[in-house]
């Protein structure tokens, strides 16, 4: 039998139709996709012994305690330390994938002067020359740590100045400094034994102050509940377009109101509480009427007023703002939840107060700016910035861009959390060794000025003062209360394995704010359709891991801020 | 053409293109290699009195898994030669006395992507050695390894058979066994639990 092109074809188009009821393209498919994953350039932790180690976050000031897995002595993976006793084993997208930012491709590695390539050298020779011929500033963004005490140093020995660029949380507690004399970074919200909490606009279930803390209260106290232990009331303001946030939209009650017209409710909630004799307070009284605060809210009067008698019907009651205005955190002194247990109060420890970054600096001759500053903070002066950043987040207007240590990469102390309201202390192990090109601002510092205490000298002081102090407890793989070490040694040893010490629960009667007046609002009100402070447009970071961007693209955790490729 | 002509021609054709994606293609794909030593689980289970896995393959006390025992652990009772065996005087002159680690090849060694806790598993869920490992511990010789030519993984991973059906529980990693396994148990299924 003569074989012919035509049976060859036929064959050919039976074997292929036949191949397709066989493993053959499945199964290819499979391994090729398996396959690109080995490919030689792309990079693969090395082969080694795996451990788990115990740290902290460092790339935002609530310091999460965090479990890193190591292979081979490199970071593979992040989870959440679950004895934390403010993030409770939770962490935010950005810290998952926290181990894959020291590899970004926007990692700083080199001196830039002016988009020019620069040496140490030069980058030194400019800011001694910059601290020779006038005031320096330097601005920090995680207050409280080993290096934030050198800058303060180094400032005042040359007439500088420090400032502390403060998170929204922190923000909030501002009013409080001028009523108590308590530093705002000496306060906290006590969360945890509050019953009813008034959020004005302040992002609670969306990423407000450490991650787990709020979220953790919430679903242990409200969330899936008909009655829940915690009532959580979120004012906040739905502008055209948008949708509610999620915080607005799991809240026991949602206040809408018109957009900036948080404070005018504040008054009007304030008017109805002295007015009805439904608080303790008899003053100050708010100069508005309830008619007129139900006017510029949009509430009717009688909303306004059943919300005032809602939010008293369970106690304890504390109200946070999203931000600063003094308007609304007088309605915590007329609620008389300033310096109450459930309310805002303050930490065993007194902190030191700071200048905020947005205080004038026009008079400095140059502006030195550290790595944990949020990349798009730009100080209010024409001065030479030094700025210091492990990722370069593009648009940089700074004259010297200065490459600092990454992830892990630095050993750093971590003090207590914004808005948390019990003291804490930590050390963050540098688990990582700092590429040689790169620098902190502290050690930069340290090179100009060499009589400067180094951050390790500082933060061993700072354990042989909690030893000395005899209080609290150090939680590790276990419990143990300070007085029950033998030495500072034993108590370093144990904060350097990723401890952290927890201080004595807070005492509530030592904290007192005088308010005669009534304050008046820091932002005009607003009607519908004009701008808001929105909190996602605040946040920034200067670059993603690829873990956060796709937890953050595929899970909807969070929006992103607006015109920001994530 | 005739039909018949069609019919034997195109039946050729499938019966040819059965016989290799069937036969000849899982031959092809994967290449035989063999362990760099001889072992005997059996016999360590009965002359040396180890009565659990555990007792080699240990869990740290972080949670990690130990895996393979090091040389170190081997040189507990093979410090000399213990028999007059080839592997023996392999095991004692190559590996424990020059401090050398053995290149075992690991038919569960997973993409360096891949998270997998024994001590969740083991602790937790209280999983048995042999539901994972079958009777792999009570057996009297080391398995010949299979790798994919193109993947450069164990066949282990995706199961003695080509197409995956009548598998052995124990058979199979790939991430769907995974997968199914959780949802056998009513366990939550979540990207994070194995990819960090």
């Amino acid at each position: 039998m003569k074989v012919t092109r035509r049976d060859l074809l036929m064959m050919g188009a039976a074997g292929t139709a036949g191949l397709l009821v066989t493993p053959v393209p499945w199964k290819l498919l499979d391994d090729v996709s398996i396959w690109s994953q080995n490919w030689p350039w792309i990079p693969q932790p090395t082969h080694g012994p795996v451990e788990v180690k115990q740290s902290f976050c460092t790339l935002c000031p609530n310091g999460c305690g965090m479990r890193v897995r190591m292979a081979a002595g490199w970071p593979v993976g992040v989870a959440g330390m679950g004895s934390h006793p403010i993030s409770r084993g939770a962490l935010c997208p950005l810290g998952y994938g926290a181990h894959q930012l020291n590899w970004h491709p926007q990692r700083l590695r080199t001196v830039r002067h002016r988009s020019n390539s620069a040496s140490w050298e030069e980058a030194r020779a400019a800011f001694a020359k910059a601290c020779r011929e006038g005031p320096i500033a330097i601005v920090d963004g995680y207050p409280g740590r080993a290096a934030s005490s050198v800058f303060e140093t180094f400032a005042q020995k040359r007439n500088g100045s420090y400032r502390a660029v403060l998170g929204p949380e922190t923000r909030a507690l501002v009013p409080y400094e001028s009523w108590s004399g308590v530093p705002a970074a000496g306060l906290g919200y006590d969360l945890e034994n509050a019953q009813t909490i008034v959020s004005f606009g302040a992002p609670l279930l969306d990423g407000w102050g450490a991650p787990g803390r709020f979220t953790r209260l919430w679903a242990e106290r409200a969330a899936g509940l008909t009655e829940p232990q915690l009532r959580l009331i979120q004012v906040e303001a739905l502008l055209p377009g948008t949708t509610p946030s999620r915080t607005a939209t799991r809240a026991w009650q949602w206040v809408p109101v018109y957009a900036g017209a948080e404070a005018a409710l504040a008054g009007g909630l304030a008017r109805v509480l002295l007015d009805e004799h439904l608080v303790r307070a008899r003053g100050p009284m708010p100069p508005m009427t309830i008619a007129e605060a139900a006017d510029q809210t949009g509430l009717s009067t009688g909303a306004l007023i059943e919300l005032a008698r809602t939010m008293v019907a369970r106690h304890p009651v504390v109200v946070i703002a999203n931000d600063g205005d003094p308007a609304i955190a007088a309605l915590n002194v007329v609620l008389g939840a300033a310096g109450a247990r459930g309310g805002i109060v303050r930490r065993t420890k007194l902190a030191e107060p700071h200048a905020s970054a947005a205080a004038d600096i026009d008079s400095a001759r140059a502006v030195l700016i550290d790595s944990t500053v949020p990349w798009d903070f730009t100080p209010p002066t024409n001065v030479e910035v030094f700025r210091f950043a492990a990722w370069d987040g593009g648009s940089c207007t700074a004259d010297w861009l200065l490459p600092a240590p990454g992830f892990l990469e630095e050993m750093t102390d971590v003090p207590s959390a914004p808005a948390s309201a019990i003291e804490t202390y930590a050390v963050a192990p540098s688990l990582l060794k700092a590429p040689p090109e790169v620098r902190s601002a502290a050690q930069f510092l340290g090179g100009i000025d060499s009589a400067l205490m180094p951050t390790e000298k500082i933060i061993h002081a700072r354990c042989a003062d909690l030893f000395r102090g005899r209080a609290g407890t150090l939680q590790g793989t276990e419990a143990t209360p300070v007085k029950k070490f033998a030495s500072v040694q034993k108590l370093e040893e144990q904060l350097w394995k990723g401890a952290i010490w927890i201080d004595e629960p807070p005492r509530f009667a030592a904290f007192r704010c005088e308010l005669k007046e009534w304050p008046a609002s820091v932002r005009p009100a607003h009607r519908v359709g004009s701008s808001s402070v929105n909190w996602s447009r605040t946040w920034c970071a200067p670059v993603l891991p690829p873990l956060a961007s796709k937890l953050y693209q595929e899970s909807s955790l969070r929006e992103a801020p607006e015109g920001r490729n994530v | 053409m005739n039909t018949k002509r069609t019919v034997v021609v195109l039946g050729l054709g499938l019966a040819v293109a059965l016989l290799a994606g069937w036969v000849a293609f899982p031959r092809a794909l994967y290449s035989r290699r063999h362990q760099p030593l001889e072992f005997r689980h059996k016999t360590h289970a009965e002359k040396s009195g180890v009565a659990e896995c555990s007792q080699c393959h240990a869990l740290r006390d972080d949670g990690t898994f130990a895996g393979i025992p090091a040389t170190e652990t081997c040189a507990g009772c093979h410090s000399e030669r213990m028999g007059t065996s080839q592997a023996e005087a392999l095991l004692v002159d190559t590996y424990i006395k020059p401090g050398q680690e053995i290149p075992w090849l690991v038919y569960a060694r997973q993409p360096v992507n891949v998270w997998f806790s024994h001590a969740i598993h083991v602790k937790r869920a209280a999983l048995a050695c042999a539901e994972c490992h079958s009777t792999y511990g009570e057996s009297d010789e080391v398995r010949i390894y299979e790798v994919n030519r193109i993947s450069g993984y164990s066949r282990d991973i995706w199961g003695h058979s080509i197409s995956r059906l009548r598998r052995a529980p124990h058979e199979g990693m790939k991430m769907s066994d995974c997968e199914d396994c959780h949802r056998r148990h009513h366990l939550e299924v979540a990207c994070l639990g194995c990819h960090e």
